[in-house]
């Protein structure tokens, strides 16, 4: 019986899943003033600021990361008399909620520094990057992350190239969060923040200040005598007497690469469609036939020929669901036959 | 010594068509790929040169240079000539489908010869007005189309009355089997190359397949209306007793009732409904449509909305397909 569909059966059709991976450069020229700040998009709730990798008023503008700034209620550094003290507390607990989660009595924990819970250091001051989802995709690679920054000096002078970078994370990263997998930044060999791999979020310690009995984080990322902003603060004056837009402004300036790697999870399917010799080697195309003769075909003996060009993958009710192109015809006849893997990625 | 070519492996990446995004949009699990088909859209078989001077590496080069398209996501614009399996490899004739124009009570195209406009056409009208096949009170000849003139009277009818299904002058009828005097219809038809299912493809918006006999109002059961709103109707010997697929015994030659020549294999009859929206709106005939004059009942000329569209139809088995150039036609004004 003629037939133009072959059923695929259970062996024919086999899953994968393949990690793909992108470079990730972010210039810092681009977040501290080529555009003049436009692409910087600030709100009146100053709970956090936007970048864009093009003035944001524009189409082709894509969203970079946000940054924003908190501390805990238990930082040394907490005041009610601070600037913006309640939205600092505010986003600290949202972050470290979502990505620190909650102790045995329901408290938020606060970011720990080498990520062992249960003691140790701890980030109470906290400057948070968020990275797009665009960028980050389902993950960041790990191990393969680095920001640099100028660490020191002035505000019209910054000093002090400092690269910190999640070394060795691919063989050595934490699994405690409720966010996923989370790696710990270093300055050299000293712990300076963490990243969350999946989450896509960067915690940098902004302050070590500590509180009783226990203690704050043993480094912070700017040097304690650095002046970020024009009006001469440095970071504990920052963290204090500035609103989160502020600060994250006086983090932006000083900012001068990050890259990393970002991982797509491409889960496939593969639909092996065998074109056996006796399968499709004649064809309904129009031009076949003329008035009911195969053209490409002299005498009966001579062998039919039919050319694929296009294959299509249909449900039972023979709807098309998917379809996929060769690049240039291929010649079937019942001499050949193909295995033609198709793959659909999910 | 050179290395073999291990390149026997083709690996293709395939894309989601629209009916296929909407199916796993659905969740309802019936995004389930269960078969392959494999098409040849962009070949043209005429360039296939089986005399060329230079031998045989020659005769398809034209065919194995044609550029080939990237995909259409479009479900209904892409595979639209399937390659076929047929397990004997010394065939030389295959099966087509045609409009069977010369039997008693079919429908036929209109002629380009009437003069009226482009012809070759099926014309379906859309509401009582344009029809008035029986005496309706408050209704005049002027706005019905007369079916005995051109372009609606060829040498058979060429207008199907969408509203008034039964009082339908002709029927829509597709013969099968291979179209070749070099073959006598007294053959029979190989029983691989007789079709026994057929796909008919409609706008959904614009019209119905109707039963062509009995009643003639029984609208067929849809197979499934696609995101474009083509709704796919399957008809197969084995299961309509007749009504729209049947066997072809006549073994007649070629002429007075048949159109294939040669061994006929099956035949597929149907009426075409108009739908409800071109029944009781312009709306689609405005949208998709325009206006042209044709002689009216009364013998004058009104002014009618019309829809062109495509009614194709395909053997499920063999891959033959038709594509009819249908007309959708309702009564606008009288100048």
């Amino acid at each position: 019986m003629a037939s133009s569909f072959k059923t695929l059966l259970s062996s024919d059709v086999a899953q994968t899943r393949t990690l793909l991976n992108e470079a990730i450069p972010i210039t810092g020229s681009i977040v501290s003033g080529t555009y003049s700040d436009n692409n910087i998009k600030t709100f009146s709730h100053n709970m956090f600021e936007s970048v864009y990798d093009y003035p944001y008023a524009s189409s082709s503008a894509n969203h970079i990361f946000d940054l924003t700034l908190g501390y805990c209620s238990g930082s040394g550094l907490s005041g009610s008399s601070n600037t913006d003290h309640t939205k600092k507390i505010q986003v600290y607990n949202q972050m470290a909620q979502v990505l620190a989660g909650f102790d045995t009595d329901r408290k938020v924990r606060v970011f720990d520094e080498d990520g062992q819970l249960g003691g140790g250091a701890k980030l109470r001051n906290c400057l948070f990057i968020n990275f797009s989802r665009l960028l980050v995709k389902d993950e960041i690679k790990k191990g393969s992350f680095t920001l640099q920054y100028f660490a020191s000096g002035t505000f019209a002078s910054p000093s002090g190239l400092t690269t910190i970078q999640d070394t060795n994370a691919q063989n050595e990263y934490r699994v405690n969060s409720p966010a996923g997998e989370y790696g710990i930044l270093y300055n050299s060999s000293t712990p300076v923040g963490l990243i969350y791999y999946q989450a896509g979020v960067v915690v940098l310690s902004m302050a070590t200040s500590s509180v009783s009995g226990v203690s704050g984080s043993t480094s912070q990322i700017f040097a304690s005598g650095a002046t970020l902003d024009s009006s001469g603060r440095t970071p504990d004056m920052i963290i204090t007497g500035s609103n989160i837009t502020a600060a994250s402004d006086a983090f932006r300036h000083r900012l001068y690469n990050v890259s990393f790697n970002n991982t797509t999870e491409l889960n496939s399917t593969i639909y092996f469609c065998r074109a056996n010799t006796s399968d499709f080697n004649y064809s309904s195309n129009p031009t076949y036939l003329s008035g009911s003769k195969i053209v490409v075909k002299n005498a009966t003996t001579d062998e039919p020929v039919s050319y694929i060009t296009t294959v299509g993958l249909y449900s039972t009710d023979n709807e098309l669901l998917a379809v996929a192109k060769l690049s240039e015809p291929i010649k079937k006849t019942p001499s050949t036959e193909f295995t033609l893997r198709v793959r659909l990625d999910y | 010594m050179a290395f073999l070519d291990n390149s026997g492996d083709i690996i293709l990446d395939a894309v989601l068509t629209d009916a296929g995004r909407k199916r796993l949009a659905k969740a309802d699990g019936t995004f389930k790929i269960a078969k392959f088909a494999l098409g040849d859209d962009e070949i043209d078989y005429g360039l296939y040169d089986k005399t060329n001077a230079s031998g045989s590496a020659y005769y398809d080069l034209s065919l194995l240079q044609t550029p080939v398209l990237e995909a259409f996501t479009n479900n209904t614009s892409i595979l639209k000539s399937r390659l076929i399996s047929i397990p004997q490899d010394n065939l030389l004739y295959l099966p087509v489908t045609k409009l069977n124009n010369v039997a008693s009570g079919v429908a036929e195209l209109s002629s380009t010869s009437n003069n009226v406009d482009a012809g070759n056409l099926i014309y379906v009208t859309a509401d009582q007005n344009t029809e008035n096949t029986n005496t309706v009170s408050g209704l005049t000849n002027n706005t019905a189309v007369n079916p005995d003139v051109a372009p609606f009277k060829n040498t058979k009818y060429t207008v199907l009355y969408g509203l008034s299904t039964k009082d339908s002058l002709a029927t829509i009828r597709i013969d099968q089997g291979l179209d070749t005097t070099a073959i006598p219809p007294s053959q029979a038809l190989d029983s691989s190359l007789i079709e026994n299912q057929y796909i008919i493809e409609i706008d959904n918006r614009l019209g119905s397949i109707v039963t062509p006999v009995g009643d003639k109002t029984t609208k067929a059961a849809i197979s499934y209306i696609d995101d474009d709103n083509i709704a796919s109707y399957y008809f197969s010997l084995a299961n309509d007793n007749n009504v729209y697929v049947s066997t072809n015994d006549d073994q007649s030659t070629s002429g007075g009732t048949q159109v294939i020549a040669g061994p006929r294999g099956t035949t597929l009859k149907f009426l075409i409904g108009a739908s409800l929206d071109l029944q009781q709106s312009t709306y689609l005939f405005e949208l998709l449509g325009a206006t042209q004059s044709y002689t009216n009942k009364a013998g004058t000329t009104s002014t009618y909305y019309y829809i062109d569209t495509i009614i194709r139809v395909t053997g499920a088995q063999t891959g033959a397909s038709l594509d009819l150039p249908i007309r959708f036609l309702k009564y606008k004004s009288t100048p």
